[in-house]
C-alpha cells in the first residue's frame, strides 16, 4: 500500500521483494490475514479491450538530479529533491510534517532553493523546456516552511527568471517576497560544497552587483522538472504518434489536446509541462474531444446500476442498526470497539449493533445490506471516520437494501476521536460511546426524504463569439446539443482577429474564418450578433434569459451557460503611447505583420518592452502571453530583416513549457534581451525626430541608450466590464475583474453555481491553445450534466409551513441563493415558499425565522436539539 | 463520421489529469477503462503537501 | 480527586470547520478529549436557543464554528 488514503486502499504484494514469491519460504502474510485475502498464485493477465477512442494521461517522470554531478544529491544528504521536501513537510510525510533534516532530526535555521534543476538545460541534459511549475512551487514551499518554523527561517531561491504566470500567482510571489520575507536572488548555482562536520552546505553566487556571495545552508532543495517518461516515449512510438523535441506529445494550437493520430487524444503533463489545473482543464477537454468522435455510440455500452424500490417506513417505529468500525487499527487500536458496540446495543430503538473491521469494503457492504434487511432495519448509524468522505458511500448500501438513503447518520469516531486522542483510549472509547448515542438520538427522528427531480433543458447559451465562444459552440453542437451565441459585436472571432499567428506557426486569422463558416453553417447553432444579455431568471437546466438583439427582445430559455466574454488590451498611457506613430502596442505590431507591411524591412532598430500596465500596483498580476508574443514577433522581425536590431526590455522572460525553445532561438538570432526592475522602468524620449528608449543595464551598471525606428509596448490584456453578467448569474469576480472558477485547482472551468461554465480569456489571460482547451474542457462538464437529463437536488433543505408563516420576509431577504419567494397563488399565496432547487440547505432562513415555521430536512430544531440533550447523559 | 463507433474509452494514466478525463467521459454517456500501472490512483499530486494559491491540501 | 476539566460542546460548520476537524484528525493532532462535536449545515443555522440548550445540559462552553 502506498499511502494511508490510497485509492484503493488495499495493499499488494511487491513481487520483487516478497521472500515468498522469490525463494518460496515465509508466506506469514497469508497466515495471519484474517479475510484470507492474500493469494500468491495471482498471475499478471492481458486483457484485450476493443475502445472507441484512447485518452492518453501517463504524466511526466520528476527529474532525477543525481546525473548532475555538481549538486552531489546522491552524496549530500541535506541536499533533497523539491518532491522529497513536500514529503517533509506533510503530514502523512516521514517526519509528520515536521520540518527536520532526515540526516539528523535538526531543525534547518536557513534553506536554499536551487530553480531549473533538469530544465532549461542543454548542457548537462537533454531538457530545454522549462518546466511550468517549479517556480511556483518553490515559492509555495518556502512560504509553508515559514509557517511550519516560524519567520525566523531564512529561506532563499535561487532563480533564473522568476516564471509566475497563472492566475494569483504573481500576487502570491509578490506576498511571499513583501511579506512573507522569502529572499529571492536572481543566480543560476553551479556547485555546493558539504561542510562534512556539520552536514551544512556552502552555496557560492554571484549577487545583483555581480560580486560573489558565500553562504552557509542547513538545507538544499533542488527544484526538479519535469520530463517526459522513457517508458511513455516507447509507448507513443508503439503507438504511432509524435513527440515534441522535448518528447512531450505533439499537438497544435487548434487542437491542443488531439495527438497526431485520429482517435488518440492527450491531456496532463505529457501534453506539455504543466501545473494541476492545466492538467484538469486538459482532461476536461480530451474527454470532450473523445466524446465529440463518438457521440454516435453515446450510452452505448454504459451499464445502469440496477434500482432497488425503496420500502416504506414512513410512522414505523424507529429499529436502528448500529455498526461500529474498526478502520483495521486505526480506531480499534485507541477505542475499545467491543465495549462501544455492547453500549450501543442497550441504547433505546437500536435493533441491532455489530463491530466491522473495514466499513467501507465491498464484501462489508454487501453484509451490511444483509443485515438491514435480515433485521428489518429502517435507520443506519455508522460509526466511524467521516460523513464528508463517506456519506455517499454507506448512503449507496442504504439504496440497495430499499431504505431511503436520508435514514442514515454517522458517529466520526475516527478523525475526531481515535486519531486524535491516541493516548488517551479511555477517554476516546467514552467519547466514541457518547458520539454513538448522539448519533442513535438523532437517527431516530429522521424521517425519509424526497429528492425534487428536474428536467434538463438541452440547450447550452454561450456569452461570447470569440475563438473561446465559437470552440464551445462547435463542440456541444457536434455532441447533439443546441446552442446559441452571444456576441455584443457584429461578427464572430473576437480579439483572435487582431493576432497574426500562433507559436506554433498557425495563421490565426485564416483558421478564425474557417471555424466561423462552420459555425454558420451548423444548423445546431444560433448566433446573436450585436446582442447583449439584459436579465437571466431560472437555475441549473431550466434558465431563462432576455437578450437586446440589434434592439430587439429575445427570450432564450436554455440549461446551462458558458461564459467566454474574453477579455481586451490594455491602452497605455505612459512611454509616450500615443504621441508618435513609431511607438505601437504588441496587437498593433502584428497588424503590420498580418499586411507585410514593407517599412519592417527597412527599420534598423526595433525595441520591445515587456510588462506594460502588467505586475504593478494597478494591475499586479502577470498578463501571461506577452513574453511569448513579443520574443516570437521579434524572430519575425529578424527573419525579414536578419541586420536589425531588436531589443527586448523585460523583466523576467516567461515563456513557460515549451516556449522556452522559441527564447532560446531568439538569443541564438542575436536579439538582445536587457532587464530592468519596476522601481527604475526604461524612458522613451523623442527628441529632433529621433525615438530613443534608455533603460540601466545591470551588467555594465550604467544607463544605455538606444535608438529605434519602433518600439512596441507589450501591453497587458485586462478584463471586460463583466459586473452586470455577474450579477445576473451571481458569479463572483476577483480583485482584478476576472471570473472566479469554483475551485482553483479542481474546478478551474465552472463556477460555483450550478449549470454555468467558464472559458477563455474572461477567466483570465491565455494563449489560443489553452483558451481552446478550456472551451473544450468547458463543453465537457457541462455535457456531464446535459448528458444526466434530469437532476436531483439534495433532500437536505429548508421547507415551509405555510400555517405559521407570518409573510414576514426575513427569510427572503437572508438568503444568499434567492430560494425563499412569496407564494403568488394557490391556497397559500402571501406566504414564503422554498425553491428546493435553489436551496442549498444552509439554514440561515431557519434560524432566521422569527415565527419558526420553517423546518430543515435532516438538521432540524428536533435533531439538534436531541443532540444536545445527549450530551448530559452518561454511558 | 463512421458507424459502428464504440462508446468506450479507454484512459492510459491514473493521476489526476486520467482521473478528470475519466470522470467526465463516464458522466457523459461512455463506459470508461482508467488503466493505471501502480497499485492505487491519484499520480504525483496525491505525493504533494498543500497546493497554491489556497493552500489546500493536496489529499 | 481528579482536577476539574470543562464539558465543551462545538457547533461546527458542515463545510469548513468540521471538515477542518477531519484534517486535524489526518495530521494526527492531539488535542484533549473533552469536546463534543455537532455538526450543522452552516453556521447560519445556529440559533440562541442551541446555545442556550447547550449550556443547559451541562456544557461549560460553547463553540461554534465556521
Amino acid at each position: 500500500m502506498e499511502y494511508d488514503q490510497a485509492v484503493p486502499l488495499k495493499y499488494v504484494i511487491n513481487p520483487d521483494e516478497c521472500i515468498y514469491l522469490t525463494k518460496g519460504k515465509c508466506g506469514n502474510c497469508k497466515k495471519v490475514c484474517p479475510t484470507g485475502a492474500v493469494d500468491y498464485d495471482q498471475k499478471e493477465e492481458t486483457v484485450k479491450l476493443n475502445v472507441g477512442a484512447v485518452v492518453l494521461s501517463p504524466g511526466f517522470k520528476p527529474f532525477d538530479p543525481s546525473r548532475f554531478d555538481n549538486y552531489q544529491y546522491s552524496n549530500y544528504k541535506n541536499v533533497i529533491t523539491s518532491l522529497e521536501f513536500e514529503r517533509i513537510l506533510s503530514a502523512s510525510g516521514p517526519t509528520m510534517g515536521h520540518l527536520t533534516r532526515i540526516s539528523d532530526q535538526k531543525e534547518p535555521k536557513k534553506i536554499a532553493w536551487l530553480q531549473c534543476i533538469g530544465s532549461r538545460e542543454l548542457n548537462k541534459c537533454d531538457n530545454g523546456h522549462c518546466s511550468a511549475v517549479c517556480c511556483m512551487y518553490a515559492i509555495k514551499e518556502a512560504v509553508i516552511a515559514k509557517e511550519h518554523e516560524g519567520d525566523d527561517l531564512d529561506c532563499a531561491i535561487f532563480y533564473m527568471d522568476m516564471r509566475t504566470p497563472g492566475k494569483d500567482f504573481e500576487e502570491y510571489y509578490v506576498n511571499a517576497k513583501e511579506k512573507k520575507g522569502v529572499r529571492f536572488v536572481k543566480s543560476r548555482i553551479h556547485t555546493i560544497v558539504e561542510i562534512p562536520e556539520t552536514g551544512d552546505l556552502e552555496v557560492r553566487y554571484a549577487d545583483e552587483n555581480g560580486d560573489i556571495q558565500i553562504e552557509v545552508f542547513d538545507m538544499v532543495v533542488l527544484s526538479i522538472g519535469l520530463e517526459a517518461d522513457p517508458n511513455t516515449v516507447k509507448l507513443s512510438e508503439k503507438l504511432g504518434i509524435d513527440l515534441t523535441q522535448s518528447h512531450f506529445c505533439n499537438t497544435s494550437a487548434f487542437e491542443p489536446v488531439n495527438t497526431s493520430r485520429e482517435g488518440i487524444f492527450v491531456c496532463g503533463a505529457f501534453q506539455g509541462p504543466k501545473d494541476i489545473p492545466e492538467s484538469i482543464v486538459d482532461a476536461s477537454a480530451a474527454a470532450t474531444a473523445a466524446g465529440q468522435s463518438l457521440t454516435a455510440a453515446r450510452g452505448t455500452e454504459t451499464k445502469q446500476a440496477e434500482m432497488i424500490p425503496e420500502l416504506n417506513v414512513k410512522g414505523d417505529r424507529p429499529r436502528i442498526g448500529v455498526f461500529v468500525c474498526s478502520c483495521g487499527t486505526n480506531i480499534a487500536g485507541v477505542v475499545n470497539v467491543d465495549a462501544v458496540k455492547a453500549y450501543a446495543e442497550k441504547l433505546p430503538y437500536v435493533e441491532y449493533a455489530g463491530n466491522n473491521l473495514f466499513s467501507c469494503s465491498q464484501d462489508t457492504q454487501d453484509k451490511m445490506t444483509e443485515i438491514i434487511k435480515e433485521k428489518n432495519l429502517n435507520r443506519v448509524v455508522v460509526a466511524a471516520c467521516t460523513p464528508k468522505t463517506h456519506e455517499g458511500l454507506f448512503q449507496e448500501t442504504l439504496l440497495a437494501a430499499g431504505l431511503n438513503k436520508y435514514l442514515f447518520e454517522m458517529a466520526n469516531i475516527r478523525n475526531h476521536n481515535a486519531w486524535v486522542h491516541k493516548d488517551a483510549p479511555e477517554l476516546a472509547t467514552q467519547k466514541a460511546k457518547d458520539l454513538v448515542r448522539s448519533a442513535v438520538t438523532k437517527v431516530a427522528l429522521f424521517e425519509p426524504l424526497e429528492e425534487a427531480e428536474l428536467q434538463l433543458n438541452q440547450t447550452a447559451l454561450i456569452i461570447g463569439g470569440g475563438l473561446s465562444g465559437i470552440t464551445t459552440a462547435r463542440s456541444f453542437a457536434a455532441q447533439g446539443f443546441e446552442t446559441h451565441i452571444i456576441e455584443k459585436d457584429a461578427q464572430l472571432g473576437g480579439q483572435a482577429l487582431c493576432l497574426y499567428k500562433t507559436t506554433t506557426g498557425e495563421n490565426v486569422k485564416e483558421k478564425i474564418v474557417e471555424l466561423v463558416d462552420e459555425i454558420n453553417g451548423n444548423e445546431k447553432i444560433h448566433v446573436h450578433l450585436n446582442a447583449t444579455i439584459t436579465s437571466v431568471d431560472g437555475f441549473v437546466g431550466n434558465f431563462k434569459s432576455t437578450v437586446d438583439e440589434n434592439g430587439e427582445a429575445k427570450t432564450i430559455e436554455h440549461g446551462v451557460a458558458v461564459i467566454a466574454t474574453g477579455a481586451s488590451p490594455f491602452m497605455p498611457k505612459e512611454y509616450n503611447y500615443g504621441k508618435d506613430p513609431r511607438i505601437i502596442t504588441s496587437l498593433d505590431l502584428d497588424k503590420k505583420l498580418m499586411v507585410e507591411d514593407p517599412s519592417l524591412k527597412s527599420m534598423n532598430s526595433a525595441v520591445f518592452i515587456q510588462c506594460v500596465g502588467s505586475r504593478e500596483k494597478e494591475r499586479p498580476y502577470c498578463s501571461r502571453v506577452c513574453c511569448t508574443h513579443s520574443v516570437d514577433n521579434a524572430l519575425e522581425l529578424k527573419k525579414r530583416n536578419p541586420d536589425m536590431n531588436v531589443y527586448i526590455i523585460y523583466r523576467d522572460i516567461r515563456t513557460y513549457g515549451e516556449r522556452e525553445y522559441i527564447y532560446k532561438e531568439a538569443r541564438k538570432e542575436g536579439v538582445i534581451f536587457i532587464c530592468y526592475s519596476v522601481d527604475n522602468k526604461p524612458v522613451v524620449d523623442i527628441k529632433d525626430g529621433k525615438l530613443t528608449v534608455t533603460v540601466l543595464d545591470h551588467i555594465l551598471r550604467r544607463p544605455l541608450e538606444i535608438e529605434t525606428d519602433l518600439l512596441t509596448l507589450a501591453t497587458a490584456i485586462i478584463p471586460n466590464q463583466n459586473e452586470q453578467l455577474a450579477q445576473f448569474f451571481k458569479l463572483p469576480l476577483n480583485a482584478n475583474g476576472f471570473f472566479v472558477e469554483r475551485h482553483a485547482k479542481l474546478g478551474p472551468s465552472e463556477f460555483a453555481t450550478d449549470g454555468v461554465f467558464l472559458c477563455g480569456l474572461a477567466h483570465y489571460p491565455k494563449p489560443i491553445p489553452e483558451a481552446i482547451g478550456q472551451a473544450k474542457a468547458a463543453t465537457s462538464r457541462a455535457v456531464t450534466l446535459l448528458a444526466r437529463k434530469t437532476i436531483h437536488t439534495s433532500g437536505q433543505v429548508a421547507k415551509v409551513d405555510p400555517m405559521s408563516c407570518s409573510s414576514c420576509m426575513v427569510c427572503v431577504s437572508v438568503c444568499p441563493y434567492s430560494a425563499p419567494s412569496i407564494a403568488k397563488e394557490g391556497r397559500f399565496a402571501g406566504k414564503a415558499e422554498i425553491n428546493p432547487v435553489l436551496c442549498k440547505g444552509c439554514g440561515l432562513c431557519v434560524a432566521s425565522c422569527r415565527s419558526g415555521a420553517i423546518r430543515h430536512n435532516g438538521f432540524d430544531n428536533s435533531q439538534i436539539f436531541s443532540q444536545i440533550f445527549t450530551l448530559s447523559q452518561v454511558a | 463520421m463512421p458507424k459502428n463507433v464504440i462508446g468506450s474509452v479507454m484512459v492510459l494514466g491514473g493521476g489526476i489529469a486520467g482521473m478528470q478525463s475519466a470522470l467526465d467521459l463516464a458522466d457523459s454517456g461512455y463506459y470508461v477503462y482508467l488503466v493505471e500501472k501502480g497499485p492505487s490512483i491519484g499520480g504525483v499530486m496525491s505525493r504533494l503537501d498543500k497546493t497554491f494559491p489556497t493552500n489546500d491540501c493536496a489529499m | 480527586m481528579a482536577e476539574w476539566e470543562p464539558k465543551i460542546v462545538s457547533f461546527l460548520c458542515n463545510w469548513c470547520s468540521y471538515g477542518a476537524a477531519d484534517l486535524a484528525g489526518v495530521g494526527r493532532m492531539q488535542y484533549p478529549a473533552n469536546v463534543r462535536v455537532i455538526r450543522i449545515p452552516c453556521t447560519g443555522r445556529m440559533s440562541p436557543k442551541f446555545f442556550l440548550a447547550a449550556l443547559r445540559e451541562g456544557a461549560d462552553a460553547v463553540w461554534v464554528s465556521g
